[in-house]
């Protein structure tokens, strides 16, 4: 009996959960073959993922750390790619804002908390905007591509990055390490409590509940969903596409901005090359594993925090490269991508005659 | 000044080689109507399949075409997920970067640092006597001369022969294509993966006859300036030469510039050629008349009936 | 009431008797989802004899083809070819069994030249030689007469040399059934004409044609035989010689007594709302006219002469020269800056999925599409009060499915017009814009939207573009004729010979 494709009449409710539960599996699955053709005991090693991503409060606090840059970063890709414009740009974005919120720190270590750590985010999100801004400037006047433009753009930041943690703003007292001073007291972002979880939770879910409210209740988001589906519906509408391309990219682009510096100011409380772990790319596979709704990042990005650190535990325990956590995010999101098809058709028994 | 300028030449060639590879297979696919922002991911992981294979059984052409068909393979991953399931095509690309990279560097763990057996420099018979153009073009390994062939039998494919013409057809109106009585998905599964083969062999250039010595990260964002040299390129074979020369010619400027030791941080001039990459793409769209992508790239052929 | 100036050389044919059919569909049923296209059809088509299959918009006409040209294939029943049952699973099967079709959008590569879009798929060898394929297909062309360079692109060409390339295609492939759906939308009554000649000549070499069309007269003139579908089913089959009316057949079409014709009541007419004056570029020449509060202006033409560029300039979508348009008494520039969401200009797109509505979203974002201003606070948007108005204007225009959460692409082409007309008309507008209004639609959606448009000249002055003469000899004060960019004649239909004029003017001859 051969099967026929037939498209829905209406999209299948329950699709998009049961197909990422869908994925998850077939991703642990491949892993664990993965792990086997190494040689290491299968099902052992995703125990020890598990253990790590979830199997303790400190596991825990870990996740939840690692998904704040990616939540923000993944809210800025999510608006972006609501308008059908390809920001890959967010690891650049995201190393303009640590680099300007590490500017900031530099500059005016004295001042009190209260001014300074503004100053870092406004400064954050300023240069992180105006690193996603170039390309969109690129793409509306010049019809450069943006997929390409924003991506060149990621390997010159972190090149910049590099030139000046080696260079400029290299600590005298580091014996040679590419890394800034520590920032001062006011530079940090302190933490809540005795927990190791820092008050960017706090920010995160003001900026999440804030972006939600205006894709939701404002004209302008509205105007922001409608341009999605392209740029003659929004010419046709009396919608100004130009300048929300811009708009959305400069948010967008800030969004990263503020991961970045949180994430330099919270947990590496400096300046350094490794602070470029690839947030600004799983962030793509966050967002687009949560459709581009913001309460879907949220726990889209905690999951893939999650799994970050169940890796960083077997990369300790068993010795597996962390790229295995690539490996894992990239088989997702390939199959969430091919599993799709089923939200708008469904395969049936042809009806032989 | 020629004796700064031969070698700075004839390092072009061998910078442009892989691109010209990875850039022709991507323009193969994209002629078929499918964009693949996977070409990092494939050129990464077809270049460890080369060292591997050309490591354990000592013969490079045996990594070159393994390589070939690592591409393919993993070529047929995203004609899958775009092609078969209508998935979102430049998502799935990137998604095939990301598994790409990541399985490289997975997989690649125990070989870091290591040699295998690859292509050695060789002069050609009599063409490397010719004065200046004999140093330049014709003192490089085989995969070198084989990339002077490769965009002439690309040029005549798409101009010479049936398949050619169907790929195009494809890539402009699968309907057409359908009315017409052919199989425009089955083309573009042949685009896909027939540029999945050629990406794959820019890959074991880079770890048999670039460098013999495996490293992490050797691709180093060359399949993403491939894909923006197809835009350069107009979809051309003969300007996608052009443009992989190019880029290899700053690459190996940067890379010259750094050896004489120039007081430049490293990572400026690192920098170079994803600058150019930005400003190439400006230029191609100030100057060159606008010349269309394939009209039906990037959208997918939904099932009918 | 059409130009139609093709008579055929011989009055119909009767058919021989027992003369076998060469392609039969034996109880044929197509389904997609729950709509069912196609339900137990049988047909026969018969060697050297044009047969007509008539429907409206919607019937099934194109679907039914589409199985014999091999796109679709049929869940019940089966297709038989010289007697013998076939199962096509794509074009090729049914180019080798000779049955080729000319779709209503041409199946052209528009980047190719004629030669290899003639060739496409038939090359018969791997490799290829452009000369040699120009060569063949420009031989190909003289043996029937047909004028065409076969190293020309084709997107340098006409609507109607584009259809001479659909023909080449068949003739090459030696088809037997040739299948033309709608085949004179897009051409002039000079090319129409043409055209038939052409077909009927085939046919006295014996090939068969299947002619899809809802145009009465041109079936009437043209068919030895007429079949009718309704909402996917065959109505019946009748003799073109036994017709005694127009209505008659109309009504067989569709079903239920059929009005051809609107009341008009006269309006009072005023001030202008648009005009044009020495409106050169964009591909336009010297375009004057203007359009006044309680008049309809119809703007007819074979497709691509300039009304999209027209349209466009008039919309806001692209820029014309200072001074040339003025849109309720204001410059082009300064409308547009200023204007508001209600009591101004609207426009009611060709294009009614993908530019007047967001395909993906539902009723409610679509009403604000062009309404949004009348729903915002400062930067807060009210839905509550968008989510009631939704449901008073799907109950006012009976917008089916009647849900508010219904999305853009679900709707048929009726009721997204419908739904494009209704917020369009809640904007209260003072100038409309409509583009090919009724294409696609059933009759009953056409004739509420022709009700529609004329009960909106209370309040505003409409501009038509209209591929469809008769439906701008329904609706309009005006007609105006482009051909090439210029307007070559503005004629009033309260005239009787203004409906004679019109086909000359539209293939370019002024005198």
């Amino acid at each position: 009996m051969p099967l026929t494709i037939i498209k829905r009449d209406e999209p299948w409710k329950w699709g998009a959960l049961v197909i990422f539960l869908g994925a998850l599996l077939f991703c642990l699955a491949v892993s664990a073959a993965l792990l086997a053709g190494q040689g290491k005991d299968a099902l052992h090693g995703l125990y020890v993922l598990w253990l790590g991503s979830f199997g303790n409060l400190w596991a825990l606090e870990g996740a939840l750390l690692k998904a704040i840059p990616l939540f923000l970063c993944s809210l800025g890709v999510a608006v972006a790619f609501r308008m059908q414009i390809w920001n890959i740009g967010a690891e650049g974005q995201f190393a303009l804002g640590a680099i300007g919120a590490t500017w900031m720190s530099l500059l005016f270590p004295d001042l009190p908390r209260l001014i300074l750590l503004p100053l870092m985010f406004m400064m954050a999100f300023l240069l992180g905007g105006i690193w996603a801004f170039i390309p969109a400037f690129l793409k509306l006047k010049l019809r450069v591509n943006e997929i390409i433009s924003t991506l060149m753009l990621n390997y010159i930041a972190i090149l910049l990055l590099d030139f000046l943690v080696f260079g400029v703003w290299k600590d005298p007292a580091s014996f040679g390490f590419p890394m800034t001073p520590e920032f001062t007291q006011g530079a940090i972002i302190p933490t809540i409590g005795d927990s190791r979880v820092h008050w960017g939770l706090l920010f995160c879910l003001i900026v999440g509940v804030g972006l939600w409210a205006f894709m939701r209740f404002t004209r302008l988001g509205f105007e922001l969903q409608a341009s999605g589906e392209g740029a003659r519906v929004a010419k046709y509408a009396k919608i100004r596409y130009g300048m929300l391309v811009m708009f959305v990219m400069f948010l967008s682009g800030g969004l990263a901005g503020w991961a970045g510096c949180v994430e330099t100011s919270a947990i590496l409380n400096r300046l350094q090359p490794s602070l470029m772990v690839g947030y600004g790319y799983t962030a793509i596979v966050v967002a687009w594993l949560a459709r581009l709704e913001p309460l879907n990042i949220a726990f889209a990005s905690f999951l893939l925090a999650a799994l970050r650190v169940g890796v960083e535990n077997m990369q300790l325990e068993l010795q597996i490269p962390a790229a295995f956590g690539v490996i894992m995010e990239g088989i997702i999101l390939l199959t969430v991508l091919a599993g799709q098809f089923f939200l708008l058709y469904k395969l049936e028994r042809k009806h032989s005659s | 000044m020629w004796e700064f300028l031969i070698p700075l030449f004839a390092a072009t060639v061998q910078s442009g080689t892989p691109l010209i590879y990875a850039t022709l297979g991507e323009i193969m696919t994209e002629r078929g109507g499918v964009l693949n922002l996977g070409v990092e991911g494939i050129m990464s992981i077809s270049a460890l399949v080369a060292f591997w294979i050309s490591f354990t059984t000592g013969s490079p052409w045996l990594g070159f075409l393994g390589a070939g068909l690592a591409g393919m393979v993993f070529a047929s991953l995203h004609a899958f997920v775009c092609i078969s399931c209508l998935g979102n095509q430049v998502v799935s690309g990137l998604a095939l970067t990301i598994f790409g990279v990541g399985l490289t560097h997975y997989l690649g763990v125990p070989y870091v640092g290591l040699h295998a057996p690859g292509f050695t420099p060789f002069d050609f018979p009599l063409l490397s006597q010719i004065p200046v153009l004999g140093d330049v073009f014709f003192k490089h390994d085989m995969l070198v001369y084989l990339s002077f062939v490769v965009p002439f039998l690309f040029w005549f494919f798409f101009k010479r022969t049936s398949l050619g013409l169907h790929v195009v057809a494809t890539g402009e109106m699968p309907a057409a294509a359908a009315a017409a009585g052919l199989r425009p998905i089955a083309l573009r599964y042949f685009a896909v993966v027939s540029g999945g083969f050629l990406i794959g062999l820019g890959g074991a250039y880079l770890s048999l006859a670039y460098t013999h010595l495996w490293t992490n990260g050797l691709s180093g964002g060359r399949g993403w300036i491939a894909v923006a040299l197809v835009i350069f390129a107009f979809w051309r074979p003969g300007r996608a030469v052009a443009g992989a020369y190019l880029f290899g010619g700053v690459m190996a400027f940067q890379l010259r510039l750094q050896a004489m030791g120039t007081h430049l941080p490293s990572s400026l001039l690192l920098m170079l050629p994803y600058i150019l990459t930005i400003l190439v793409l400006i230029l191609s769209a100030c100057f060159g008349r606008r010349i269309e992508a394939p009209a039906a790239l990037g959208t997918n052929i939904e099932p009918e009936g | 009431m059409s130009e139609l100036m093709f008579v055929r050389p011989v009055s119909v044919r009767s058919l021989p008797e027992g003369t076998q059919p060469v392609v039969s569909l034996k109880g044929v049923t197509k389904r997609f989802g729950k709509v069912l296209a196609n339900e137990s059809i049988t047909m026969d088509v018969y060697p050297g004899r044009i047969k007509a299959l008539l429907g409206e918009n919607g019937a099934g006409k194109s679907t039914m083809m589409s199985m014999l040209a091999g796109r679709y294939c049929p869940d019940e029943g089966h297709i038989e070819v010289d007697g013998k049952p076939v199962r096509f699973t794509s074009s090729k099967d049914a180019i080798a069994a000779g049955i080729g079709m000319v779709y209503q959008h041409f199946m052209l590569v528009d980047c190719m030249t004629v030669a290899e879009n003639v060739l496409l798929g038939q090359e018969g060898t791997f490799f290829i030689n452009p000369r040699e394929m120009k060569k063949r297909v420009g031989e190909l062309a003289e043996a029937y007469g047909l004028d065409i360079d076969p190293a020309a692109r084709i997107s340098d060409l006409s609507m109607g040399e584009r259809q001479l390339v659909e023909i080449l295609k068949l003739l090459y492939r030696e088809s037997r059934i040739l299948i033309f759906d709608e085949p004179t939308a897009v051409l002039t009554p000079e090319e129409t004409n043409k055209l038939f000649e052409a077909l009927w000549r085939m046919t006295e070499q014996g090939k068969s044609i299947i002619f899809i069309s809802h145009k009465l007269e041109e079936v009437i003139a043209l068919a030895d035989e007429i079949a009718i579908l309704r909402r996917g089913r065959l109505e019946g089959e009748l003799d073109p010689s036994a017709i005694t009316s127009k209505s008659e057949l109309a009504s067989r079409m569709v079903g239920k007594e059929v009005i051809l014709e609107v009341n008009r009541k006269t309006v009072e007419i005023s001030e202008p709302v648009l005009e044009i004056r020495h409106l050169t570029g964009l591909g336009l020449t010297d375009i004057n006219f203007r359009v006044r509060k309680g008049e309809i202006v119809a703007v007819v033409g074979v497709a691509g002469n300039g009304q999209k560029a027209l349209v466009e300039a008039v919309t806001g979508l692209c820029k014309p020269p200072a001074n040339t348009v003025f849109i309720m008494q204001q410059p082009w520039r300064k409308f547009f800056a200023e204007s508001t969401w209600n009591r101004s200009m609207c426009y009611i797109p060709e294009d009614r999925l993908g530019l007047a509505t967001l395909r993906n979203q539902n009723m409610v974002d679509n009403l604000l599409l062009t309404t949004r201003k009348g729903f915002s606070n400062g930067p807060w948007l009210n839905k509550k009060r968008a989510e009631k108005d939704t449901l008073k204007l799907i109950k006012k225009f009976d917008i089916r499915p009647g849900k508010i959460h219904a999305l853009a692409w679900q709707l048929s082409g009726g009721n997204l017009q419908k739904a494009v007309l209704a917020r369009e008309l809640y904007r209260e507008p003072r100038f409309i814009v409509a583009e090919q209004p009724t294409q696609g639609l059933d009759v009953s959606a056409t004739e509420e939207v022709w009700n529609r448009l004329l009960d909106a000249r209370d309040i505003s002055g409409i501009l038509l573009v209209t591929g469809d003469l008769n439906e701008a000899l329904q609706l309009a004060d005006y007609i105006a004729v482009m051909y090439r960019g210029r307007i070559l004649g503005m004629l009033p239909t309260s005239e009787e010979a203004t409906s004679g004029k019109i086909g000359p003017l539209m293939a370019g001859v002024t005198d």
